[in-house]
């Protein structure tokens, strides 16, 4: 009896799976981004790679690299990473203090989420001057 | 307790510190790195010719070659860790899983060969 109403309440309880009208608290955005960052970094890891190689081989091969990565879309793709990047780093160092027990509360994780944001963005951008300069 | 938690009964533990000690690490060699960069300047030279030889003389450092190897062993590791995990929440079949933790091993034991092939042919 116990047993049968506890199934009818699961088959008549309300289910909200589109993900479309979940708003993730900013929290959850730097989270799931720093794991996205991290999968992205390790999918063009073949290519850091490349660019040290032919950056050290020779004068011919440091000098193609030097011209494929002066394309406009290539530097568009070097931003793309340096947002990956960053990203991941300054979300990374928020976790590792939060596993030492600092800015753990809600409302300081909230700001602490904030924090990490602004210091990516201002950090892409100052790359982004760097390289187009 | 630190070492209690870090034996054979909680391998979890010493996967959980092993991320979090290479990401110490890549992220000094990496502060350390971006500000020797910008002391040495490497690449402020008025040709190409110059900056690659002033980068060629700042990379065959063997100081250089050892950090740099460090840095990426600490990737490598902390890649593996966090593409396991990913594998872990994302792919429930298991046997796919098996396969794609099996490439993913195996491309980064090629990496480092390839890295450390890069680094000593400087």
């Amino acid at each position: 009896m116990q047993q049968n109403s506890t199934k009818d309440k699961n088959r008549h309880r309300p289910k909200n799976l589109n993900l479309f009208t979940i708003r993730l608290p900013i929290n959850a955005v730097v989270s799931i981004l720093h794991r996205a960052s991290g999968v992205g970094l390790f999918l063009v890891l073949p290519l850091i790679l490349l660019a040290i190689k032919m950056s050290v081989a020779s004068p011919n091969s440091y000098f193609l690299l030097t011209n494929v990565l002066n394309a406009w879309y290539m530097k568009l793709l070097l931003i793309g990473l340096s947002w990956a990047f960053f990203h991941h780093f300054f979300a990374g160092i928020r976790h590792l203090l939060q596993d030492i027990h600092w800015m753990t509360s809600l409302h300081k994780a909230r700001f602490s989420s904030r924090v990490v944001l602004w210091l990516v963005g201002f950090s892409v951008a100052i790359f982004a001057i760097a390289i187009c300069w | 307790m630190l070492i209690q938690l870090l034996t054979h009964k909680y391998p979890g533990m010493r996967l959980w510190l092993s991320q979090r000690l290479t990401a110490l690490v890549m992220a000094i060699y990496i502060v350390s790195l971006v500000i020797l960069l910008l002391v040495v300047q490497p690449f402020g030279n008025a040709t190409w010719q110059e900056n690659y030889a002033a980068w060629y003389e700042f990379s065959s450092a063997i100081w250089f070659r050892l950090a740099t190897l460090l840095f990426f062993m600490c990737l490598f590791m902390h890649a593996w860790l966090g593409v396991s995990d990913v594998l872990k929440d994302y792919v429930f079949n298991k046997v796919l899983r098996a396969y794609l933790q099996m490439a993913v091993d195996i491309v980064l034991v090629v990496y480092l060969f390839w890295l450390v092939y890069i680094l000593w042919n400087i």
